[in-house]
């Protein structure tokens, strides 16, 4: 049975991505303690997952390395993965929480030796890359992941997989009867930072996202990026693996759009613009990009960063949001539209398409066990009644890492307002 | 002021596009546009030529005040009804309903393109259908086919004979309706009260939101 | 009396290291050469029976050093958590067995890296004290907030709901700000849909009905002396006496200036009373208070256009560079000010990006649907005419190049510059030779905000275009100065909505740096060390390269010149301990010597072994965790490096590079983190000073008669984990070309 000492002092952090460990973080630096809830076996979250930072350029990795230092050497913070909270009852300053732990099937014994995985043949979709390639069912989701241990997928619990796996552990750290369980804790406050989805593009019919391999999305458009992800960093087409150096950029894919999500997702231009230095990195004067955009929103300090791709004779920007995308007998996708500027036709044809979907709201149309005020496209707004729970990042508005940041400091500071108010009544 | 000064000095301001709410069905929408394009993209006919201006830039034009050249293109004409831009638009504008709003208006000041196809189509469409209340096929045909010459009209009707046999085969269409008034509804006069009626109404309705 | 130190060795067979390696030969090095009291081998330490062992070690028999040889010090730090007990790790897995191939060949240079391993790991703990903190400790828990409008009072606001006692400061005789000064103010909540009032008077109310908030208006900094949880900082006001306050921590909330309009005479500004900024219209709504707009001149405004990017986003160099992030949804929001007064009046917003992020989508089509026209276009020319301006300009929409309006009035978006104070790092430019006849330029001198006394300069360092960001993404936060924030748009451009949460995690900040100060203990990205600068005056010779360099200006002077550190200003990057030439500075857990001694424990071969030794000096935030990650990777390395983790490559003295070199060893690879503009140091400058320092190290190859090539410096980010094994190589391949240093075996 999992153990957690928390009480209603103990401020509970739902998501474990960057909003969610910063905020657990600045919480416990500050000597207070945390539960840190990550429904993923491993933490840090969609940023984990990108390749660069914009305006950087720099890696995401080396922050979350930080982070992860910070946490290893922070005693006030409890992390539970796989675990998901299904419940919260009381109020401000006094709430009763219980998650749900899925087994990893792994305990603390691992030290990720990998003779497990090395022992397995069955193979999963690989998640943390968006599904782009597969790997074992005895896994470390990523090089990075925290905590350091191997998962046994459910799938082959209870098949000779799983005893393969089992067997090849030297070191006693494959529990196969590890049961799901549910452990209730205490807490004062609860900042929520369950993060952001990727809107579904094959919502957007026309685009065929799903039916044409070479239309992708940015999120995928990152792992193709990043030498950790399925093609060892070459951007290599779906359909055939050949080089694409003919990127097309699809901008507002889903945002600024009332047919589906009404908001600007306000991160997917600056996105766009850093992923045109992917295919630069990969094919040099031979990459070229094309960004079809409503409006470049490259707000404030990023200015400078879209005035040096726009500089880049190598990529190139066409006011227009594209109409539809055929495919040629090559799999070339076509897109059709009107440059917008003068009226101009298109049918351009591409190696390659990436959709910079938006951001939906992880928490919309999920219930979230407690009252939590969202607006109307379902990210958690500020309650002026200023209950115990308190949104923090990408779960309250679109949002890029660094204001997710500064928005999961914030929301630190609103939680301690509420335990040090209880600990001052119980002094 | 000269005429050209005066049109200038519209430009840009909300006069035309407030002739346009209140007089084009659906003109209240155009404000509403934000330039993305994507129903000129969306659009079927718009990869041939014809078009003067796409949707968005008609749309672009009403706000710039460029009455005549909006009110004179053939753009709302050429449109087909097919509905992809008003499935697409992300402000969820009534494209389609706002061109042929648009190209109502323009009709009704009687500045239209003469010799339009799609204008002479439902000038005649209206006329044959609101004369007895049933659509007369054979005189529809003749009155569009023949509106170029009669050898024009001749060769247009060989054409497409084998689809009016096959039509008369199904009983869709009656030769003999060529003669004498062809088949009509019951009530002619209600038809035309009807007619009248919503005719009246939809002049209050301008007149009131003009008026707003 | 000192407590008796007992140094125990502690050796896993497991994860494969039983079967690659030789642990009899590994605990002989423990034991010999590393001269550990206690060795011991166990095949899983990690285990909770392994960690047992180690513990009752540490309880019963009183070993206090441990060295722990195992896999690398970020693997399994849950199990070998020992706070009170000095603690080194040496790094057999993911360091030597995981990236050697498991062949016969490369058994000996594989064991061999290994023995080396353990006997660093020995020297390492045998110099390292754990150390107990700072007792130089101030434990002021009052927040200093500079700055009295919306940032700083929702700072102020925000600390004292947290129990916080507040002091703010403001210059002018009144809180609010700019937002003051507005008439109303974009929405914040849904529907945004229309504008919202300004919400100051709230602000301003909850303030003044909050004890823990000591307000001082008419007021500025004179000076800020200490450091974080012990800041003195005297308050002058304007009329009345100076008062000193006792500060524990700092933030800045001293906002923008509007970039002057003045500078823009092609758009009419200064030419008619009928073209006003942003917030020369805030005055106008102001004066027409909800009803209809009248102009300067009393006229109503029957057409107003207005232009964004008013001198922003401009390439020429003339103007601001950068985009000011506000001005859109501002003018969104103050063309409704006409519409919702009177929606006749004719309003055209010409743009070319309109940037209306997150929900401000739905302000947008608020403002649309009231019948403002939005129009993309680059305004070239207003012309002020008698009752009207025209308003030239290039549709790019119908591409008509000769585009005009006429307009009864004009508003500018013209943006924002910070008040950020004096640039501290500004080169000051030479004085400009006098042109005959020309009026000589008087160059307005920015006036400080701070005061700080530090030895480095009056005020926070500044980044891009004079904000304060640091521009990390990930920790936006960090300043250059510790326990002083920064936030709102001194930091970055930004609406009130944002410096409102922004001010909110700056006070997060604020509070925790107090707190952590008051324990002794170092401030964000190494939160928790108790581990901090000391320096043996009497060898200092005052070169003063400690205090010129240290990235956080944490090092002063005192009467006689010697350093004086201000520990609770230090992040313990230790770039002090870099760049002292005598070598006096130290940590109690990472020292010249704590370095030194593995440099030295490394067995040499000789000339004729073939087997030369690399030094690797890697940075423990980037490089090292890359190393990892390779290793966990597989991806195999030369056998001939010795990789040592730093805390930065600014900590890296020139000393380990010469005894390396000295002792015989063949190269030595530097692996930092980028520097410049877009640096990725986490200590800001640390790994720029590193480099320059150690670009000085030609010299004394020189001297040494040794090639240049002995030493490589390497920019490394943390996703190399494929690219810097290859480098490796190749790296050590080029010394195998060179040859062998001569210095081997002296």
């Amino acid at each position: 049975m999992t153990s957690v000492v928390a009480t209603n002092q103990t401020i509970l952090v739902v998501g474990g991505g960057i909003s969610g460990m910063t905020a657990a973080l600045e919480a416990a630096e500050t000597g207070k303690q945390v539960v840190l809830v990550e429904r993923n076996p491993w933490l840090g979250g969609r940023t984990a997952q990108l390749y660069r930072y914009f305006p950087k350029m720099c890696h995401p990795t080396c922050g979350l390395e930080i982070n992860l230092r910070r946490l290893k050497a922070n005693p006030r913070i409890q992390v539970l993965t796989l675990a998901e909270v299904t419940g919260i009852s009381g109020t401000k300053g006094d709430y009763s929480v219980t998650v749900k732990l899925t087994p990893r099937h792994v305990n603390e014994n691992c030290t990720a030796c990998g003779d497990c995985g090395k022992a397995v043949s069955a193979e999963i979709d690989d998640a943390f890359n968006y599904n782009l390639g597969k790997i074992k069912a005895a896994y470390l989701p990523h090089s990075m992941a925290y905590p350091q241990r191997y998962v046994i997928d459910r799938s082959i619990v209870g098949t000779p997989e799983a005893d393969k796996a089992k067997a090849a552990c030297k070191y006693g750290a494959i529990d196969l009867e590890q049961q799901e369980e549910v452990v209730s804790l205490k807490a004062g406050a609860i900042v929520w930072a369950t993060g952001w989805k990727p809107y579904d593009a094959e919502k957007i019919t026309p685009y065929r996202y799903g039916e044409f391999p070479n239309v992708i999305t940015n999120v995928e458009f990152e792992r193709l990026a990043d030498p950790h992800g399925p093609t060892g960093g070459k951007i290599l087409r779906p359909s055939d693996g050949r080089e694409a150096k003919n990127v097309a950029f699809i901008q507002c894919a889903g945002s600024r759009d009332e047919n589906h999500l009404r908001h600007c997702s306000r991160f997917c231009c600056m996105g766009s613009l850093k992923q045109t230095h992917y295919v630069q990195e990969a094919y040099g004067d031979a990459g070229k990009s094309t960004i079809y955009y409503i409006d470049i929103r490259a707000i404030d300090r990023f200015e400078d960063f879209y005035a040096k791709v726009k500089a880049n004779p190598n990529v190139s920007f066409i006011k227009s949001k594209v109409a539809r995308i055929s495919q040629d007998k090559d799999q070339n996708p076509v897109l059709w539209g009107v440059n917008t500027e003068g009226y101009k036709r298109y049918s351009n044809p591409h190696d390659l398409v990436v959709l910079a979907v938006g951001m939906e709201p992880s928490v919309k149309g999920v219930d979230i066990p407690a009252e939590v005020m969202a607006d109307s496209s379902g990210f958690i707004m500020a309650d002026p009644a200023n209950a115990g729970i308190f949104g923090a990042g990408c779960a309250t508005n679109a949002l890029d890492v660094n204001r997710a940041v500064q928005s999961a400091t914030a929301a630190a500071l609103r939680a301690i307002q509420v335990v040090n108010k209880v600990a001052r009544a119980e002094a | 002021m000269s005429n050209a000064n005066e049109q200038m000095a519209a430009r840009y301001k909300n006069n035309f596009l407030k002739e346009i709410e209140e007089q084009a069905e659906m003109g209240e929408w155009v404000k509403m546009c934000m330039q993305c394009g994507v129903c000129s993209g969306s659009c079927p006919t718009n990869f041939h030529p014809g078009w003067d201006h796409p949707p968005q830039e008609i749309f672009m034009m009403i706000r710039a005040g460029k009455r005549e050249e909006v009110l004179t293109s053939n753009s709302m004409w050429m449109c087909t009804s097919c509905y992809n831009c008003y499935v697409r638009c992300p402000r969820k504008l009534p494209i389609t309903h706002i061109m042929h709003g648009i190209a109502e208006y323009a009709y009704r000041l009687g500045v239209a393109p003469k010799f339009q196809p799609t204008l002479h189509l439902s000038q005649t469409f209206w006329n044959n259908c609101t004369k007895t209340g049933r659509v007369n096929e054979v005189k529809l045909t003749q009155s569009l086919y023949f509106k170029d010459g009669f050898m024009a009209g001749i060769k247009k009707g060989l054409e497409m004979k084998d689809v009016a046999l096959g039509l008369v085969k199904a009983k869709r269409l009656n030769i003999m309706e060529a003669l004498g008034g062809g088949h009509k509804c019951k009530d002619i006069k209600g038809i035309q009260a009807m007619l009248a009626k919503a005719k009246e109404l939809e002049a209050k309705r301008k007149a009131a939101k003009a008026a707003a | 009396m000192a407590a008796e130190k007992k140094h125990a060795a502690y050796i896993c067979s497991g994860c494969g290291l039983g079967e690659r390696l030789d642990i009899a030969a590994l605990e002989a090095a423990a034991k010999k050469e590393g001269k550990m009291q206690v060795v011991k081998t166990h095949a899983f330490l990690c285990s909770a029976e392994g960690v047992a062992m180690i513990r009752n070690d540490i309880d019963n028999d009183g070993v206090t050093h441990v060295a722990i040889c195992a896999c690398s010090r970020r693997a399994k730090t849950e199990a070998f958590n020992f706070p009170t007990t000095a603690i080194s790790r040496g790094n057999l897995r993911e360091g030597v067995i995981w990236v050697r191939p498991d062949t016969d060949e490369a058994r000996e240079t594989t064991q061999e890296m290994a023995e080396d391993y353990v006997r660093m790991a020995c020297a390492e703990v045998k110099a390292m004290t754990q150390p107990s903190g700072n007792p130089n400790t101030g434990m002021n828990k009052t927040l200093l907030v500079v700055g009295g409008g919306m940032s700083g009072m929702t700072s102020a606001l925000e600390a004292a709901k947290a129990g916080y006692k507040v002091v703010l400061v403001e210059k002018t005789g009144a809180l609010g700000g700019w937002a003051a000064k507005l008439y109303k103010r974009v929405p914040t909540r849904e529907p945004f849909k229309a504008p919202q009032d300004n919400g100051v008077a709230d602000l301003v109310a909850q303030i003044e009905a909050d004890a823990n908030i000591k307000v001082y208006l008419n007021s500025t900094l004179a000076k800020t002396a200490g450091a974080p949880g012990r800041f003195k900082v005297d308050i002058a006001m304007e009329s009345g006496p100076t008062v000193t306050e006792d500060i524990g921590a700092i933030v800045q909330a001293t906002g923008f200036s509007l970039y002057d309009a003045n500078k823009l005479p092609h758009l009419g500004y200064g030419k008619s009373p009928h073209v006003v900024d942003q917030a020369g219209l805030e005055e106008l709504a102001r004066a027409a208070n909800g009803g209809v707009m009248k102009r300067a001149d009393g006229k109503e405004v029957k057409s107003v256009v207005f232009v964004q990017c008013a001198g922003q986003r401009d390439a020429t160099g003339e103007h601001l560079s950068y985009c000011s992030g506000y001005c859109c949804n501002t003018s969104v929001k103050q063309a409704m000010y006409f519409k919702d007064a009177n929606p006749d009046v004719d309003c055209v917003v010409l743009y070319t990006d309109l940037r209306t992020p997150g929900n401000g989508e739905d302000f947008y089509r608020s403002a649309q649907n009231k019948g403002v026209i939005f129009s993309k276009g680059v305004v070239s020319e207003v012309v002020p005419g008698g009752n009207a301006c025209t308003v030239k300009f290039h549709d790019l929409i119908l591409d008509d190049k000769a585009a005009q309006i006429e307009a009864d009035l004009v508003v500018l978006a013209t943006g924002v510059v910070p008040n950020s104070g004096v640039n501290i790092d500004a080169v000051p430019a030479a004085p400009a030779e006098a042109t005959e006849g020309a009026a000589p330029v008087v160059e307005e001198k920015p006036i400080s905000i701070l005061n700080l006394d530090y030895r480095q300069g009056p005020d926070i360092p500044q980044f891009k275009f004079g904000f304060t960001d640091s521009h990390f993404i990930c920790f936006p936060y960090e300043t250059r100065r510790t326990a002083i924030y920064t936030a709102g748009p001194v930091r970055r451009p930004m609406d009130i909505a944002q410096a409102q949460e922004d001010a909110t995690g700056a006070a997060m900040k604020a509070i925790q740096a107090m707190e952590n100060a008051g324990l002794g203990k170092a401030a964000h990205p190494r939160a928790g060390d108790l581990s901090f600068p000391t320096a043996r005056l009497e060898g200092c010779t005052q070169c003063k390269r400690c205090t010129v360099e240290c990235p956080f200006g944490a090092i002063d002077e005192d009467e006689k010149r010697f350093p004086l550190f201000n520990e609770s200003r230090c992040r313990r990057c230790g770039t002090c301990m870099g760049a002292c030439p005598v070598r006096v500075i130290s940590f109690e857990n990472y020292s010249v010597n704590t370095v030194g001694a593995q440099i030295k424990a490394v067995n040499i071969p000789d000339e004729f072994s073939e087997k030369p030794r690399i030094l690797i000096l890697a940075c423990e935030n980037d490089a090292y965790p890359a190393l990892d990650m390779a290793a966990m990777n597989r991806n195999e390395y030369s056998a001939f490096v010795r990789a040592i983790p730093v805390r930065c490559l600014g900590s890296v003295n020139t000393i380990w590079i010469t005894d390396a070199l000295n002792s015989g060893y063949d190269g030595v690879m530097l692996m930092g983190c980028k520097h410049g503009e877009e640096y990725q140091c986490h200590f800001v400058k640390g790994s720029e000073l590193g480099r320059y320092r150690l670009s000085k190290v030609g010299d004394t190859l020189k001297n040494m008669n040794l090639e240049a090539e002995r030493v490589f410096d390497l920019e490394v980010a943390i996703t190399d984990i494929d690219t810097l094994p290859r480098k490796i190589n190749d790296y050590a391949a080029k010394i195998q070309e060179i040859g062998m240093s001569p210095f081997k075996g002296f």
